[in-house]
């Protein structure tokens, strides 16, 4: 299993590395307007082919590439429902914190749990090479918090049955 | 804190403190809430120190679990079982209470293990008054006699609106709670919970434990419940408690748990929610550090700015350059 999963990210590193090479392009539409095209979409010339690489059917990354920016939108494992409820409280909780990952996107793309928004500017600001470190290292904590809160969740609850039915003892 | 105290610390404070200092002269009128929608108020006026006026108002009851003159079935001989001659109870109680209670605190025996033992017992007022009714038929089945509704439904009331049932039997008593939340994420946890409850229970070390069930829809027991009890978003859990879970000295922990299940279960949802916020918390830090670490450090920065293209300034930034 942790082999599959390493696989997996390995392969969304390398697809990262060769999509993150960015440069400074202003709008070709408005003039002095320097958006992200990734996200305004306006002339398909300055669009990528998007990839997406699946691990199964409920964990997908999908990365979309335009001149000046990329977008990483993520699904993320969801077996049951207290997991899709622990991944949508978690996820939330980052979103709304966005402001501090700066390449966080506030809102996930459609389809997706959580999404980042990387520009020419992130690029320039941090090295490269960390940033894509940090995106995969986002993804491997996500997982793995998820499943300890289950896990905690899971062993509070036997806990709190075992000493509730020690009373009647 | 695992277990919940029947105690109340705020009323168990307020009397231990007019109890070791009477001759302070001042008023007192504290108001309190707990869990479950209990409230109470207490009240000492200057001219009379000795007497303290207690009144608790308990949920409002659905339309199955009735009270009788405002009060759970058997609530007035448990209060004058309990407590004797200090209390004396006032009829009406005052408004928007249900029960109201002179204490005589210089009837108090003047022992000083004695005395705090009845302080403690005054202070759980709600387990006496809330569980009279469940104690009266866990009674009967300690004694093994037979009461005259055998076989019969009995819903009591353990929050505002919402009642669990109890079917006595001569030789058990099945308890079945609809657990009902507010919240889609208490239900997924309280869920997770209960069947946790049931998991527990089959470890060998627990085999004297209460059999305990969950189930998603209503159990067979619950057939002649009225309708809107048998709306439970979060399942129905069954305890079926033998007469060896309630002789002697357990009946008042027995019956205390089982009063307080809901709130039980609730408060380790809470818990655990914020459990999980403390954690996450944390997690979102170790993530900023971890970009942080794709920051290059201040010194090298000089090289990095050359390489950089013009950026749109913002309002405040154009300001204040």
């Amino acid at each position: 299993m942790a082999n599959t999963l390493r696989l997996y990210l390995t392969c969304i590193r390398n697809t990262l590395e060769a999509a993150m090479c960015l440069q400074n392009f202003p709008c070709q539409e408005v003039e002095r307007h320097n958006k992200p095209e990734v996200e305004l979409k306006t002339s398909p010339e300055l669009l990528l082919n998007p990839v997406l690489i699946c691990r199964n059917e409920a964990e997908k990354c999908l990365i979309e590439t335009s001149i000046n920016s990329i977008r990483i939108s993520m699904k993320v494992k969801q077996a049951d429902e207290l997991e899709n409820i622990l991944a949508k409280k978690f996820l939330r909780f980052l979103s709304m914190r966005a402001e501090a990952f700066q390449v966080l996107r506030r809102k996930p793309v459609q389809g997706y749990d959580i999404s980042f928004l990387i520009t020419n500017y992130h690029c320039e600001d941090m090295h490269k090479h960390k940033l894509i470190d940090f995106i995969v290292q986002f993804m491997e904590d996500i997982d793995k918090e998820i499943s300890e809160l289950k896990l905690s969740v899971n062993t509070r609850g036997r806990l709190v049955a075992t000493e509730f039915l020690k009373q009647f003892i | 804190m695992i277990l919940l105290q029947s105690t109340s610390r705020f009323l168990l404070q307020i009397l231990q403190g007019r109890v070791q200092s009477p001759e302070k002269g001042v008023d007192l009128d504290c108001h309190s809430v707990e869990f479950g929608d209990v409230r109470y108020h207490i009240q000492v006026s200057m001219k009379k120190p000795q007497v303290m006026v207690l009144s608790a108002s308990l949920p409002i009851p659905p339309p199955e679990a009735t009270f009788h003159s405002g009060l759970p079935v058997g609530a007035i001989e448990a209060i004058k079982a309990a407590y004797g001659p200090i209390v004396q109870i006032l009829d009406p109680p005052k408004d928007g209470y249900n029960l109201t209670m002179k204490l005589y605190l210089s009837k108090l025996p003047s022992n000083e293990e004695q005395r705090q033992a009845l302080l403690v017992k005054i202070a759980s007022v709600r387990e006496v008054v809330l569980g009279a009714p469940l104690r009266m038929v866990l009674k009967n089945l300690a004694s093994k006699t037979v009461a005259p509704d055998v076989d019969q439904l009995v819903a009591l009331v353990h929050r505002p609106k919402e009642s669990f049932f109890l079917v006595p039997q001569a030789e058990k008593v099945t308890v079945v709670y609809p657990m009902r939340f507010q919240d889609s994420i208490d239900i997924v946890l309280a869920t997770s919970f209960l069947q946790e409850f049931v998991e527990a229970r089959r470890t060998a070390a627990l085999n004297n434990a209460p059999p305990c069930m969950w189930s998603p829809s209503p159990p067979l027991e619950l057939k002649g419940a009225p309708a809107e009890a048998l709306t439970a978003n979060a399942g129905f859990v069954t305890f079926v408690i033998f007469p060896r879970h309630v002789e002697g000295k357990k009946l008042d922990r027995t019956v205390w748990s089982l009063l307080t299940f809901h709130a039980y279960v609730s408060y380790h949802v809470k818990c655990s929610e914020g459990f999980m916020h403390t954690r996450m918390r944390r997690r979102v830090e170790s993530l900023i550090q971890a970009l942080d670490r794709a920051k290059p450090d201040t010194e090298k920065s000089k090289k990095v700015v050359q390489g950089k293209s013009f950026k749109r300034l913002s309002l405040r930034e154009a300001r204040g350059s």
